[in-house]
């Protein structure tokens, strides 16, 4: 064979005719940039924006290409993480203002909540981009981020206080060193969003006060009681008429576990105690408005505070899979290596990936108290009209007009 | 009923004692090197700029609207990505025109870069689910305060387009006319030079004519092609001949089959339709694309393969990120004018063309794929080139460079 098969070309130009005009309509327009006002760079800061990109690979020197990659995709998280805070506190302050309480706030509500959702479906999704680098990749530029860690990320730890993560309940390098890493303004604003109400204490208060609930009124969790304990009442009798069999053994055997948890469902005492624990977040006025909320979901006036609650668990799943997936990609990055931010790296944040950083995690567990739909204490529309159109205004409550936009 | 149903309850706060420590030690470890000096994050990312260039129009004007911030942090995060496909696209077109892609060992960076290209379009694609949680009316609200900013004005985009190989004279008339017109100065020359230099569809089809096994006095994979299909349409046009039952309208289907394959080997009709602009490689090249897809198994062609599937993949996103945009436009304007002064939904629904296709020829390729056995047969003794590259020409650069 004569040399490489591989040969040069000179590129050849062809010239090309211009093709045939489209309908008029979709290229009518006049341009209009020239005419003065604000230009879309300008509008984005896109000075700002663009010009943010400075490899520390490159500064010293050793410019590692994948090292863009790996800023663009931090920069792309921050800019989201301030979204998210954006709604976060817009959804707080219509709770902390008590605009709330006019229920015509609640399709903004439930709006803002969804959104923040969507936005962390997008993060997740982002990982993938990110994996496109190998650790190989990695780790020719590793050394130049120095001490520069995901651990001082400002906004990550607004959003995950003002959400309701409890300090407490953080895994005990996370509890000991996670405001370490901010002073002066930044420290501040931390511990505020600590001591101001979240997302959680906020969402407990309005469930507090659900309608229904009251003793003297329609006696939800008093009616609920009953009704469960008739219904297993009966049901074991039918069970202890059947002929002796292992079945029965068993069926027996799970209606006693089933009691076990309703008993334990009525008892406030126990619940306190799983609340000092941290395994349950809400009190255990709010648990039964949620219940209520689940179980009349269908009532026009459930229906949006249902689709609120739902959003709630799924901000936590999205963030318990936004930890994991990070997990699985420090893994593949730096196997069992200690973090820059000096931490143990993989295995440190394997641990937050837990329930203790599930902050709604009692809606998801309300699922365990789910009962036959006859046994749901039924609702007599001549008698019980609260949970139709909310109709009532008390004059005490701010007649909050919601033209404001916020 | 006494009043509203509504009781308010004070917060009740536990105290709640430390958890036991239950954790793995291991796990817990570590020195907080926070206070040791040395570059932090906010520092290394610079999110004093990134973090403080939201400033809403709305609420300059003094009548904030909420949803403005979202539509500002969108079209950022949109802005970072497009400056990182730019990023990987001009290295990947650097390792083109260097030379360095005919060390075959680059080609492995080539398609990793232009993979990543395609899940940078495959987020973009998710994100404007995002966008899409803000209403019409919503925007309606703010929108007026926009004026005249517009996607129109987007330098990056335009610059991606023009480097993939969006060919100028192939944009829909009004993008023709006054795209170049949003930009001045710097921006307009940048633009201007991106236009001028050698877009990626150039240089891959450079790459793809010097495609092993094309040589006329060597392989010659396209002679050998023409002689086997022709042979196999004999062959299928004797077996309709004996049916008499079915002959004629087999013999229908044939012809159109037949005509395609004529096409493909008739120079002059790929000349027109470059010409025209419905093809955009060199005769050339669309053989050498060929080879590719007929012989991709073989060890030197599996990633030059993967490279031909990515670029599609590409041209896919996309016109699919056209289209999400013009649903979204439609939704929020109906059939206003846009705020750069086009039509609005009727000209972007114009965008979303094979116009703006740049690989187009890739696709085209399945209409010409034929039965196993007519594709050319090769001799591992005699055509030793499809197996791993072994030369290298001095005259190649060697890969040390990360770039």
């Amino acid at each position: 064979m004569s040399g490489c098969p591989f040969l040069g070309r000179k590129h050849q130009l062809f010239s090309i005719n211009s093709s045939q005009p489209e309908e008029d309509d979709s290229q009518k327009g006049i341009n209009k940039a020239s005419k003065g006002g604000i230009v879309y760079g300008e509008y984005l800061q896109l000075d700002k924006v663009l010009s943010a990109q400075v490899l520390q690979s490159q500064q010293k020197g050793d410019k590692i290409h994948d090292e863009h990659l790996f800023i663009i995709t931090h920069q792309a998280y921050e800019l989201w993480f301030k979204q998210i805070l954006w709604e976060l506190d817009s959804v707080r302050e219509l709770f902390t203002k008590n605009h709330v309480r006019d229920e015509r706030n609640m399709l903004k509500v439930v709006s803002r909540i969804h959104r923040i959702t969507m936005i962390f479906k997008l993060l997740v999704e982002q990982f993938a981009v990110l994996e496109t680098m190998t650790s190989l990749d990695f780790f020719d530029f590793r050394q130049y981020l120095s001490v520069a860690s995901g651990f001082q990320s400002f906004q990550f730890r607004l959003l995950e206080s003002k959400i309701g993560v409890a300090n407490h309940l953080r895994v005990a390098y996370n509890r000991q060193h996670y405001r370490d890493n901010f002073h002066g303004q930044e420290s501040e604003t931390l511990l505020r969003s600590e001591q101001e109400p979240n997302l959680l204490q906020l969402v407990e208060e309005w469930l507090e006060r659900t309608p229904g609930l009251e003793r003297d009124g329609f006696n939800f969790w008093g009616k609920l009681q009953a009704n469960i304990e008739e219904g297993l009442k009966l049901e074991k009798q039918k069970l202890e008429g059947m002929s002796d069999s292992e079945e029965k053994g068993d069926m027996l055997e799970d209606l006693k576990k089933q009691t076990e948890v309703f008993t334990a469902l009525f008892d406030p005492s126990r619940h306190e105690h799983l609340l000092n624990k941290g395994e349950r977040r809400l009190s255990y006025e709010a648990l039964q408005g949620a219940l209520m909320i689940n179980f009349y979901r269908e009532e026009p006036r459930f229906q949006v505070p249902f689709q609120l609650l739902t959003a709630l668990m799924e901000i936590d799943t999205l963030m318990s899979k936004w930890r994991y997936n990070h997990v699985c990609m420090v893994h593949r990055m730096i196997g069992s290596k200690a973090g820059t931010g000096g931490s143990s790296g993989y295995c440190y944040l394997r641990s937050t990936v837990s329930d203790r950083y599930k902050v709604f995690v009692d809606l998801f567990n309300l699922a365990a108290f789910l009962v036959p739909r006859a046994w749901v204490p039924k609702l007599n529309p001549q008698i019980h009209n609260f949970h139709y159109m909310a109709e009532c205004y008390d004059s005490s409550y701010n007649s909050y007009s919601s033209e404001d936009s916020d | 009923m006494s009043g509203c149903p509504y009781f308010q309850a004070k917060f009740v706060s536990s105290s709640i004692q430390h958890l036991t420590e239950d954790e793995n030690n291991d796990s817990q470890t570590g020195v907080n090197k926070a206070s040791k000096g040395g570059l932090i994050y906010g520092d290394y990312l610079q999110l004093d700029k990134i973090v403080t260039s939201q400033v809403l129009q709305s609420e300059l004007k003094g009548n904030k609207i909420h949803d403005e911030h979202l539509f500002i942090v969108t079209h950022q995060a949109y802005e970072l990505w497009f400056k990182q496909v730019l990023w990987e696209l001009d290295s990947v077109r650097e390792i083109f025109i260097s030379g360095h892609v005919r060390d075959e060992r680059n080609m492995l960076k080539v398609n990793t870069r232009i993979n990543r290209i395609v899940m940078i379009f495959r987020l973009l694609l998710d994100q404007f689910a995002v966008l899409e949680t803000m209403t019409a009316i919503d925007f309606f609200d703010f929108r007026e305060y926009l004026s005249p900013a517009s996607g129109f004005q987007s330098l990056q985009f335009r610059l991606l387009e023009n480097k993939i190989g969006v060919p100028h004279n192939q944009r829909v008339p009004y993008n023709r006319r006054h795209y170049r017109d949003n930009f001045r100065g710097e921006e307009s020359e940048l633009l201007i030079r991106s236009e001028q230099e050698l877009t990626l569809l150039q240089l891959v089809e450079q790459w793809l004519e010097r495609t092993p096994g094309l040589e006329e006095d060597g392989f010659n994979f396209f002679g050998k092609l023409q002689t086997n299909i022709f042979k196999g349409l004999d062959g299928e046009k004797e077996k309709i001949e004996q049916n008499p039952e079915t002959k004629e309208e087999m013999m229908a289907e044939f012809i159109k089959h037949r005509d395609v394959f004529l096409s493909l080997f008739d120079e002059k009709r790929h000349d027109h339709l470059l010409s025209t602009g419905q093809r955009r490689l060199s005769y050339k090249a669309l053989q050498g694309a060929l080879m590719i897809y007929f012989y991709r198994e073989e060890p030197r062609f599996q990633v030059p393969f993967q490279l031909l599937t990515s670029l599609m993949d590409i041209d896919t996103l996309m016109t699919k990120w056209r289209y999400n945009h013009v649903c979204m436009v439609h939704r929020m304007l109906g059939s206003k004018a846009g705020t750069g002064g086009s039509s609005g939904y009727q000209y972007l629904r114009s965008t979303v063309s094979d116009r703006y296709k740049v690989f187009v020829d890739l696709f085209n390729l399945a209409t010409f794929l034929v039965p196993r056995e007519w594709v050319p047969k090769l001799n591992p003794t005699e055509h030793s080139f499809l197996y791993t590259a072994e030369c290298c020409d001095s005259s190649y650069c060697s890969s040390d460079d990360s770039d």
